[in-house]
């Protein structure tokens, strides 16, 4: 990982280029129309800083963060942005800017619970209870099914994981977890700028994957999945990392599940760590295909707006935070959809914040579409 | 209370940005400038409505205050830039699209909206905002007009002024005006004032809405290219084309040297420059839109012509639907956009002269020379034409400049004068896309003579202290930042 000095050179060329193609995308800009919180504005802070133009301030710390990393920027540039944001934010925090208070308290308990929402490790496993899934051992199994924190802690988002367990029992994944010693990939730390503490983390991750002799890694929240493939390639680990969307499109097409298809307009929303920052685009969408009729919002795939909850933004910047939601919510709506279908339990809590529209977890979904059917009609197969 | 405090007292802090890191995001834009060049304003305001800048000019006013109006801060010669310091008016705040009627086919927006933004909302009503440049997702309806910058689809609607059908604005004394003629597409009436914003640079008023006229989305569009063995057999084309009654969409004339420029997504595909015959000088992009059999008819009469004229169709589709993604459609692979990717290590800058129609290939080479006199390695030369219906050339004369080098950037700034003058000579113009800004202040009076003088008059009427936008068009005394 770089330090924004690093970036110096990508910073003159945003300097020099001042297309602001940027801006078009960016949820935060469109929000706002402030430029300092555009990433052409940020990038020439960033160069200002690096320059000594002006001192560390609250309005330069306000450019670092608030921003929710989500790449739009990038998809219309040919500079490492999000990188460019992430160093900028290790930068602060080197030259003695305190951690923002609400991120201090995630980073405390990833320290203390092994997960930011201040659960106890206890409940890591909680949604494993009264399925078979073995624990990982040496040897046994080599795929790991990696759940992620937020939704193996947070009670409401464990029936996605639960659906994702039988999706791919169904698919034919012979997969483990880790139970309650499933560590935090580090998504958080990562992304407010802690950068030692996540090299420190990933360090311990890569070394703990490798012991279990995994080949492959499935996990079911999008951040996991960017930041575990992060990590395998910095500790150059030879494992595989794919969402669980990539491992179960094929369910539909194999005929191994029969589906109630409804004719109700479902929209998909990517988040950004699965669709533009993952390039996962397709799978998912199959899936909604295949249970009811897909709608697109106008900024889907590559273009997908943020809804709001991340890198910090939800936290630190709550009101923005909801606006956004409200914005996606809006296009959603717009698109005539009844149902918004997502991947990624930040996207599907913070969504649910907004009046209007029904939101569901891919999984749940298609999980329950073969369910609908199975009650006529059992499960073709269940290997 | 000093203006600032009267500014936070009239707007609300969260209008008014004074920390030196924000003040510096506003202190540049897309002229070739040296990495320290920034001259940030003394501070920002974001205005929401027209009474908030009118509330600002008039505090202004008081103070004998700089006010300099800007938006997507994408200007290639610095006209948005605060080069006295005093108060930046971020216009950009003010995007809201006030009123669209698709029965008179008019919308009314306040002058921040970008232009993308104003073609999103029209869309649904099958309409669009024809004045295309290439920066439409950041070029704003206002900063359209002050700089009068160019269109893809000048040879058909010609540009922003031709859209123009009335605007409000906030002269100097803090006054709310509008110029024009409401819905109508045209006046007899009184003096156009109207006319005088465009290219304005923000020196008589803050553009604050505009009424602007709307076209029908053609339902087809064609492109092609073609090559030919000079840029003057390429302009005789062109003529004949006109002449034979077809009605072009798009036409633009490339050395052969600037087509590289525009095929970054070729390059990106392919990984090599698209090739062109070795006796080709000149490229010749043109479009025809309308129903299926209208735009079949004329495209078939337009190649049959192009026989007479030793032309010869670029067969190749990639290298046209690169050149054309470059200039209209943006539609880039991702994470893979032309314009950072083209400048990491030196950047865009040019010249943009108006030249007499039948002088084009003679300028040509005069710009080749002049590039090469100052040591600046050549893009290339793009004629673009601007006019409805007729052969009237905006040029981008192309270099590269490289910014971390400050002498390279002084001499961008000779070459770019000394081909602005040359122009004048050329029985042309000094500018036709980017305005005079300070570039050209000082020299302004070549191109305009005596008629300088009404110029000036005409600005002290609008802005009787010259606090709007100081050193643009005229040259200020006081020291620059």
């Amino acid at each position: 990982m770089s330090g924004l000095e690093d970036f110096r050179d990508e910073l003159e060329t945003c300097f020099g280029t001042s297309c602001g193609f940027c801006e078009r995308g960016c949820p935060v800009y469109q929000a706002l129309k402030v430029k300092t919180l555009s990433m052409k504005g940020r990038n020439r802070t960033m160069l200002g800083l690096l320059q000594g133009k002006f001192d560390i301030t609250p309005a330069v710390v306000q450019a670092a963060f608030e921003c929710t990393l989500c790449g739009n920027c990038d998809r219309w540039c040919s500079l490492k942005n999000t990188d460019h944001t992430r160093a900028f934010r290790e930068h602060l925090l080197k030259h003695g800017i305190e951690p923002m208070k609400e991120h201090s308290s995630l980073l405390a308990s990833i320290r203390n619970y092994g997960n930011p929402w201040f659960q106890p490790r206890s409940a890591r496993n909680r949604w494993t209870k009264g399925l078979n899934v073995p624990k990982v051992a040496l040897g046994q199994r080599d795929v790991l099914f990696f759940a992620g924190c937020t939704s193996a802690v947070t009670r409401q988002l464990n029936r996605s994981l639960v659906a994702s367990a039988k999706l791919l029992q169904k698919a034919g994944v012979r997969f483990a977890t880790m139970g309650v010693d499933e560590p935090c990939c580090g998504s958080t730390l990562l992304r407010v700028g802690q950068t030692d503490a996540f090299k420190e983390l990933a360090a311990e991750n890569a070394k703990k994957f490798k012991s279990l002799g995994i080949k492959k890694i499935v996990t079911a929240c999008p951040g996991c999945y960017a930041t575990l493939k992060k990590t395998i390639e910095e500790f150059g680990t030879n494992i595989k990392v794919t969402h669980v969307a990539q491992e179960i499109a094929d369910l539909t097409k194999s005929g191994k599940l029969r589906l109630k298809k409804s004719t109700e307009r479902m929209t998909y929303h990517d988040p950004c760590h699965l669709g533009r920052l993952g390039g996962v685009f397709e799978e998912p969408r199959e899936i909604v295909r295949a249970v009811a009729t897909l709608v697109e919002m106008p900024n889907n795939r590559y273009e997908a707006r943020c809804c709001g909850a991340g890198a910090g933004l939800q936290s630190a910047f709550p009101k923005l935070s909801r606006e956004l939601a409200a914005k996606r919510i809006a296009e959603a709506k717009s698109s005539g959809a009844t149902t918004l279908v997502t991947s990624c339990p930040f996207c599907e809590t913070q969504l649910r914040t907004v009046p209007g529209i029904r939101v569901v977890d891919l999984f749940e979904l298609l999980l329950d579409a073969a369910q609908e059917n199975e009650k006529n009609e059992p499960f073709k197969s269940a290997s | 209370m000093s203006y600032i405090e009267e500014l936070v007292s009239a707007l609300g802090k969260e209008k008014v940005l004074l920390d030196p890191s924000e003040r510096f995001v506003y202190g540049t834009d897309w002229s070739p400038r040296t990495p320290d060049e920034f001259a940030p304003p003394d501070v920002v305001v974001l205005p929401r409505t027209t009474k908030d800048v009118q509330r600002i000019v008039k505090i202004a006013y008081e103070h004998d205050v700089p006010v300099t109006a800007g938006a997507g801060l994408t200007g290639m010669l610095g006209g948005a830039i605060a080069l006295y310091g005093g108060i930046y008016v971020d216009t950009t705040t003010m995007s809201s699209i006030v009123e669209i009627d698709p029965k008179n086919q008019t919308v009314r927006v306040q002058a921040g909206a970008t232009l993308q933004e104003v073609n999103d909302a029209v869309q649904a009503y099958d309409l669009w905002l024809p004045h295309q440049p290439e920066s439409k997702w950041v070029s704003t309806v206002g900063a359209a007009i002050a700089c009068d910058n160019d269109s893809t689809f000048g040879v058909r609607y010609g540009k922003i002024l031709n859209c123009l059908l009335s605007a409000e604005i906030v002269t100097g004394t803090g006054e709310v005006v509008e110029l024009g003629h409401r819905k109508a597409h045209f006046t007899s009436s009184g003096y156009k004032l109207k006319d005088l914003l465009a290219g304005s640079e923000g020196t008589l008023g803050i553009i604050t809405e505009a009424t602007l006229k709307l076209e029908p989305i053609p339902a087809v569009r064609r492109v092609d290219m073609l090559v030919f063995p000079r840029m003057g057999t390429a302009v005789d084309y062109l003529s004949k084309l006109l002449k034979a009654g077809l009605c072009l969409e798009a036409a633009h004339i490339n050395c052969k040297q600037r087509l590289k420029f525009y095929t970054h997504s070729y390059r990106q595909k392919f990984g090599k420059d698209p090739e062109i015959p070795a006796w080709a000088e000149a490229l010749l992009a043109i479009a025809f839109a309308g129903d299926q059999e209208v735009v079949d008819s004329q495209r078939e009469y337009a190649l049959k012509i192009a026989k007479e004229f030793e032309a010869q169709l670029v067969e190749e589709r990639e290298i046209v639907d690169a050149w054309w993604a470059s200039k209209y459609t943006l539609d880039f692979e991702p994470f893979k956009q032309k314009w950072p990717d083209s400048q990491k290590q030196k950047k865009f800058g040019a010249a943009d002269p108006g030249i007499p129609v039948g002088r084009l290939e003679e300028f040509y080479h005069k710009f080749v020379q002049v590039a090469t006199k100052h040591k600046l390695e050549i893009i290339g030369m793009n004629a673009y034409l601007e006019h409805p219906s007729s052969i009237g050339f905006s040029l981008s004369c192309a270099v590269f400049v490289d910014y971390r080098n400050p002498e390279e950037v002084r001499r961008f700034r000779a070459f770019h004068d000394e081909l602005s003058k040359l122009a004048v000579a050329f029985e042309g113009t000094m500018s036709t896309f980017m305005s005079d800004t300070y570039q050209k202040a000082p020299y302004l009076e070549v191109e305009h003579g005596a008629s300088l003088r009404y110029m000036r008059e005409v600005k002290r009427l609008f802005d009787p202290k010259g606090i709007l936008n100081p050193g643009k068009k005229f040259p200020r005394e006081a020291e620059k930042k």
